[in-house]
């Protein structure tokens, strides 16, 4: 660090001819909060590897001296692998849907100017201040009423539409960006609007597209609320309604679990890794067209 | 008339798209029995598993679907689904929640079904017997090793000194440990000093009472005054502590025994909680058990076969393979009487802590009790608030808890 | 069945792919129908933007309008278990949950004001910490150094893990003996910290675990902020000789502010409806650390009081609109976006 700035200098220089002290200390810092980061994440790798139901221990080492690979076993043998096969394909497929239908909707309210779109707009956006537990009680209903308890049809309607305002927010935002002159042009040449749609805004768009593919990946994979009312039979069960079980009245295994907890986060990191690209350009939050 | 044509279709639509979701019904002859349970994989699931596949294999046309879930959860779910009118048909379930099942009409009475003279003490509610009793028990009791304990201490005061002696010994690190959290744990003590949790109508809360005082006096003074327990241990630390031999006493529920008996072998034994030295008294846990229940709108023959399965499931070979198997009391006065409770040490030890139980009240105000209690006493364990005003603290949320609910 | 078999992946594929499959044709159909309907028969003028939004708004309206419906009749009953089947509508009823909110404790001895505080503070502190780390991060990173790659991979790993997963693993650093945080102070020679039982500290654990939640959703986001940054503005500053502060100041955060706006907007939102973290850290059940919507959900599932929570939750709800509306008005979310976009299309151009 140059001594004559200060940390503040430090911190807000961008650093193209920085010191090779203040490069140095960028890295301290940066390998610090890596390390904050993942800390806790090693402490349940630990927990793990502990032979026994040892949540406890006072020892700080991460790989605990009696490290065993039992209670992987045993989060397989009690069907770990089906549980984490059932997710992938419900969370895939709705983030899927999820994605198409926002896309299209957000498309009308970029490009459209109609009566009740600021209101519709607004709507989506109070729709993510609603406490979502309190919804599980009418959602059950409906669910009963249209005959998709014990069903993945339920979870994967429910799954994509929950995402819905999120994803239209973020691409309508993003597509305001892409100049409207693009598609004027393709118009002219006697494309249609959907086939502008389609061929000049969608491809421009994929990074958006891959951040709201992204967020309605987690929401999905992450729930257990729903999923929890929706399903019942153990051969249906994701993920989440897997490691529960493994929680028991005032017992819980807690071996097993965080066995278990380890290898559901491997698909999420795989999918932020591979979308790593896109997901700093494509993070556009909302906006209200003023 | 191209707006009415347009409205036409879409109400059209509209039904084909209801008509395409309607459920399909199965054919009459056949019945299928919904159960859920709160046992797990590694309780008694698979003993239910087994009875159930036993039962379809003698009456083919009745077929089981039975899911397991967590005991707060089952209860939340039930009633969610049974607001929805899609509840399951039987529960094997607590005690405790007969009492929210029956305020809210959601199981039916089944003295009409089954004689109930075969059984042990069941829910009672309205003068109606609402569950079937399938284990009795679930109650605490004393666990030692027998490395370091040879003999259960005879009261409080021989307790607390060998706990002493141990720790100065540098045998364990804690002579005794629990489960500190749950208010369940300080019941028995309360019962030890001669208090109770409701006034002799069942409903109205006396928490703040000299006895109530006294108990958590006991508690401040296991941990501050002969410093025995831990300064922190939940479920999991005085699991792991008794285990590891690290705490020569727990007290812990007879759901656990087995899982005990597997860890320590024949150094584990199994006694009353010793008598409080100044009241001459047992401490008397809560006692409850494992019931079937039957929920409100199942009828015809799906309800014969629900009481038929349950005579079946409760009949005296079944319910001594489950005392043998799991070491649960049986809910049928007849293998309750059966001399394998008395030869083995476990059962029996058992059964003697039960002899000085008190039933868990079933009633609703139970809830508000629970979480009246906890965080006050939790903050007594903390060394944060004196017994006497952690009473009058417990005693005012568990009024403002029972009007919350009416 | 418990076992992932060559039968278990076709039954599963089948199974999820007739239900695409399903909603597909449900969606061709509604939108040839539409088709027929508005551009054929009454060549209407938004027919086009109409099919686009038609599926998602029936989805929408299915599953996210019918229940609040019903949860606003709901506030307008006395459901609860004493009234579980059959309970009574009406607009009195309506009234008294209404007004017990205000004037009676919400669970058994806290009453809505200090939740509302505490919920307040909460949201601010928060969002204090986010925006703070998330930007010295997002600085660090949008340097030319090594290895940023493998940097940012590793400090999105709170967001990427399944939150309930992160938060038990948290919960097991505050205990009293086994924590890492007591076995760290005392290491230091420092006394050990009731976490679990004092009020303070459980609330400053709450704090700490969301912390260190949040900071990665801002820390990327305000990194896309800045990398949109043309770094001519910068040079130009240079020439003029702008210190690294000053640059900071007069360019770094006001053309951040578009991207830092709406990302609070959420950030308030989220953190405000945060469940998991303050529901499980809190594992004595204190009153004290409870928020609004822990507050919300115990009332509901553990004292069965559905006609009351429901209003509750429409409170809960119309405070957050409150609070959102007014940050967007305090830090000109419209005419901030309008400078983004303008922004955006300059350097796309």
């Amino acid at each position: 660090m140059n001594a004559k700035h200060g940390a503040g200098y430090w911190l807000f220089h961008r650093g193209k001819d920085g010191s090779r002290a203040g490069r140095l200390l960028t890295h301290l810092f940066l390998i610090l909060a890596c390390i904050v980061a993942i800390y806790p994440i090693l402490r349940v790798m630990s927990v793990s590897l502990r032979p026994g139901d040892r949540l406890l221990s006072t020892s700080l080492a991460i790989i605990p001296a009696d490290a065993t690979m039992g209670n992987y076993k045993e989060a397989f043998d009690r069907g770990f692998l089906l549980w984490i096969w059932n997710s992938l394909v419900i969370t895939l497929s709705t983030a899927t849907i999820g994605v198409l239908l926002a896309s299209a909707s957000a498309y009308a309210f970029a490009r459209w100017e109609f009566k009740g779109k600021n209101g519709g707009l607004v709507f989506l956006f109070a729709t993510q201040m609603i406490p979502a537990a309190m919804l599980m009680i009418p959602l059950y209903i409906i669910a009963v009423r249209m005959g998709l308890i014990g069903t993945w049809k339920g979870l994967v309607i429910a799954y994509s539409v929950s995402s819905i305002p999120f994803s239209i927010w973020m691409l309508k935002g993003y597509y305001d960006t892409i100049p409207i002159e693009l598609e004027e042009a393709a118009l002219i040449d006697g494309t249609s609007r959907i086939g502008a749609f389609y061929r000049i805004i969608l491809p421009l768009s994929t990074p958006s597209l891959a951040i709201c593919f992204l967020f309605n990946f987690m929401t999905a994979w992450n729930d257990y609320l729903l999923a929890r009312i929706i399903l019942q039979k153990p051969g249906m069960w994701t993920w989440p309604l897997g490691l529960q079980s493994f929680i028991m009245n005032f017992r819980t295994e807690w071996g097993a679990y965080s066995a278990g907890a380890i290898m559901v986060s491997i698909p999420v990191m795989i999918l932020f890794f591979i979308s790593s690209k896109w997901l700093i350009s494509g993070m556009t939050l909302g906006s209200v067209k003023g | 008339m191209k707006r009415l044509i347009a409205m036409f279709i879409v109400v059209l639509l509209a039904f084909a798209l209801v008509a395409g979701c309607a459920k399909k019904v199965a054919p009459p002859e056949d019945v299928v029995i919904e159960m859920w349970t709160q046992e797990n994989e590694k309780e008694a699931l698979p003993y239910l598993q087994a009875l159930a596949a036993a039962y379809t294999a003698a009456h083919p046309n009745v077929t089981f679907e039975i899911v397991s879930k967590e005991t707060e959860v089952l209860r939340e779910d039930f009633q969610t689904s049974s607001l929805a009118g899609n509840a399951p048909d039987l529960l094997w379930t607590v005690s405790d929640h007969a009492g929210p099942f029956v305020v809210a009409q959601l199981i039916q009475p089944v003295d009409s079904l089954i004689n109930m003279n075969d059984y042990v003490e069941s829910v009672v509610m309205d003068n109606k017997t609402w569950a079937v009793p399938i284990a009795a028990g679930n109650h605490l009791t004393f666990l030692y090793n027998k490395k370091f304990v040879a003999e259960a201490p005879a009261d409080s005061d021989a307790m607390i000194a060998l706990a002493k002696q141990l720790q100065a010994d540098k045998k364990v690190t804690y002579g005794l440990v629990f489960n500190q959290l749950e208010p369940f744990w300080l019941v028995p003590f309360l019962g030890g000093f001669n208090g109770k949790v409701f006034a002799a109508d069942g409903v109205t809360p006396t928490l703040n009472t000299p006895e109530m005082i006294a108990a958590l006096q006991f508690f401040y003074d296991l941990k501050f005054t002969h410093k025995i327990v831990p300064v922190e241990a939940d479920y999991s630390a005085a699991d792991t502590l008794f285990k590891e031999g690290k705490a020569a006493m727990l007290i812990n529920g007879d759901w656990s025994f087995s899982d005990y008996a597997t860890v320590l072998g024949a150094d584990l034994g199994i006694a009353r909680i010793p008598m409080i030295k100044s009241t001459g008294k047992y401490p008397a846990p809560y006692t409850a058990g494992k019931y079937y229940m039957i929920a409100a709108d199942v009828t015809g023959a799906k309800l014969e076969a629900c009481a038929d399965f349950i005579k079946f499931a409760t009949n005296y070979e079944n319910q001594i393979q489950l005392v043998t198997q799991y070491k649960r009391l049986p809910g049928l006065k007849a293998a309750l009487a059966d001399p394998v409770i008395a030869n083995d040490p476990i059962l029996k030890g058992s059964a003697e802590q039960m002899s000085v139980g008190t039933p868990q009240p079933n009633v609703l105000e139970m809830r508000a009790v629970w979480d009246a209690m906890k965080p006050e006493m939790n903050k007594v364990w903390g060394g944060k608030m004196k017994p006497a005003d952690a009473a009058v603290a417990m005693q005012a949320a568990a009024e403002a808890g029972i009007a919350a609910q009416k | 069945m418990k076992n992932l078999t060559g039968a278990v992946i076709g039954k599963s594929l089948g199974e999820v792919g007739l239900t695409v499959l399903t909603i597909i044709v449900a969606v061709a159909v509604l939108e040839l129908i539409l088709y027929f309907i508005l551009h054929k028969l009454l060549k209407h003028r938004l027919a086009t933007p109409i099919m686009l939004i038609a599926p998602a708004a029936i989805g929408m309206a299915m599953l996210i309008v019918y229940p609040l419906l019903y949860e606003l009749r709901l506030a307008f009953s006395n459901m609860n278990l004493y009234h579980f089947k059959n309970p009574e509508f009406s607009l009195a009823q309506g009234l008294a949950n209404f007004k017990r909110i205000f004037t009676e404790p919400v669970l058994k001895q806290v009453t809505i004001l200090p939740l509302l505080v505490r919920t307040f503070i909460w949201t601010f502190i928060q969002i204090t910490f986010h925006v703070a780390g998330g930007l010295t991060l997002a600085l660090l990173l949008n340097r030319k150094i090594k290895f940023k790659g493998i940097y940012r991979a590793f400090l999105v790993f709170p967001w990427a893990i399944p939150q309930i997963i992160a938060v038990l693993a948290w919960r097991g650093e505050f205990h009293y003996e086994y924590g890492y945080f007591n076995i760290m102070l005392q290491n230091l020679g420092l006394a050990a910290i009731n976490w679990k039982q004092d009020p303070f500290w459980n609330f400053v654990a709450i704090n700490m675990v969301n912390i260190w939640l949040g900071v990665p959703f801002m820390m990327i986001t305000l990194l896309g902020g800045l990398q949109s940054i043309d770094s001519t503005y910068y040079e130009a500053a240079e020439i003029d000789g702008a210190g690294g502060f000053t640059k900071f100041r007069t360019i770094t955060l006001p053309l951040l502010k578009p991207i830092l706006t709406p990302s609070v907007v959420y950030g308030i939102i989220w953190t405000f409806n945060n469940f998991n973290v303050p529901y499980f850290i809190n594992e004595q059940e204190l009153e004290s650390s409870d928020i609004l919507v822990t507050a919300l959900f115990r009332a509901a599932f553990e004292y069965n009081q559905y006609g009351f929570s429901a209003a509750f939750a429409l409170v809960i709800f119309l405070i957050l609109l409150g609070l959102t509306v007014l940050y967007m008005r305090i830090s000109n979310f419209k005419p901030a976006l309008r400078r983004a976009r303008a922004m955006v299309a300059e350097t796309s151009e």
